[in-house]
């Protein structure tokens, strides 16, 4: 996944990811990332038909986009 | 003739986001195995293809194609790893300024060298192609 986000920032678009494996996207480097703590493959924006908390870990990681850099880091955030 | 330079997997790449999130297009990019119902089917045991989701798609249009998650929350609810309706929820908020006219999702496989030497390229070039002020990734 970090690899396609890596290229596509690559084409001079600024990426953000949201991934439920920290350790593993943190190994790739990526631009930006987040990770909802806790959650699981396959529920990477949290439970199904919640959609106040789908847009909410959304516009996080888009809100990553204008925050301070950490290119390579995974910003982990608690959403319970 | 050398080899051109490649990027070392220790440096990162990154650009800029100049704009206001209000005034940006967003493209959705997955590695969840998503694609349209009607389009082909992701091959479960490894597909290095991808799959591109029109900007009009809605989560009900969607299907997966995989065996390597969780299916509790997609089966009900696709925005669980595709969260395309979320997205133009937000654009009717104004909290962004739309969807991209493509979106685009890739299944699994274990074939990382033609994964990394064809298809990112790829799909980064098709990304690149809509437009986007911003692409919002996610894996499963």
């Amino acid at each position: 996944m970090v690899t396609v986000q890596r290229a596509i920032e690559m084409q001079g678009i600024p990426t953000v990811l949201i991934t439920v494996e920290p350790e593993e996207s943190a190994q790739a480097r990526p631009p930006r990332a987040l990770y909802p703590k806790g959650f699981i493959a396959g529920h990477s924006l949290g439970r199904p038909g919640d959609e106040a908390l789908q847009k909410w870990i959304i516009l996080d990681a888009l809100g990553l986009l204008a925050a301070d850099p950490r290119p390579g880091e995974v910003i982990a955030r608690d959403y319970t | 003739m050398e080899k051109p330079l490649e990027l070392s997997r220790y440096c990162v790449p990154f650009t800029p986001f100049k704009k206001r999130l209000e005034d940006a297009l967003v493209c959705l990019v997955s590695t969840a195995g998503v694609r349209k119902k009607d389009d082909r089917p992701f091959v479960l045991e490894g597909d290095t293809s991808f799959r591109t989701i029109g900007g009009e798609a809605v989560a009900a249009d969607l299907a997966v194609d995989d065996t390597h998650y969780d299916h509790a929350c997609i089966d009900k609810d696709v925005n669980c790893v595709f969260p395309i309706d979320r997205l133009r929820s937000l654009a009717r908020e104004q909290r962004i300024a739309g969807l991209t006219e493509q979106h685009f999702a890739m299944g699994f496989s274990q074939n990382l060298k033609e994964v990394r030497d064809t298809t990112v390229p790829q799909i980064a070039r098709a990304v690149a192609g809509t437009r986007p002020d911003a692409v919002l990734l996610t894996g499963g």
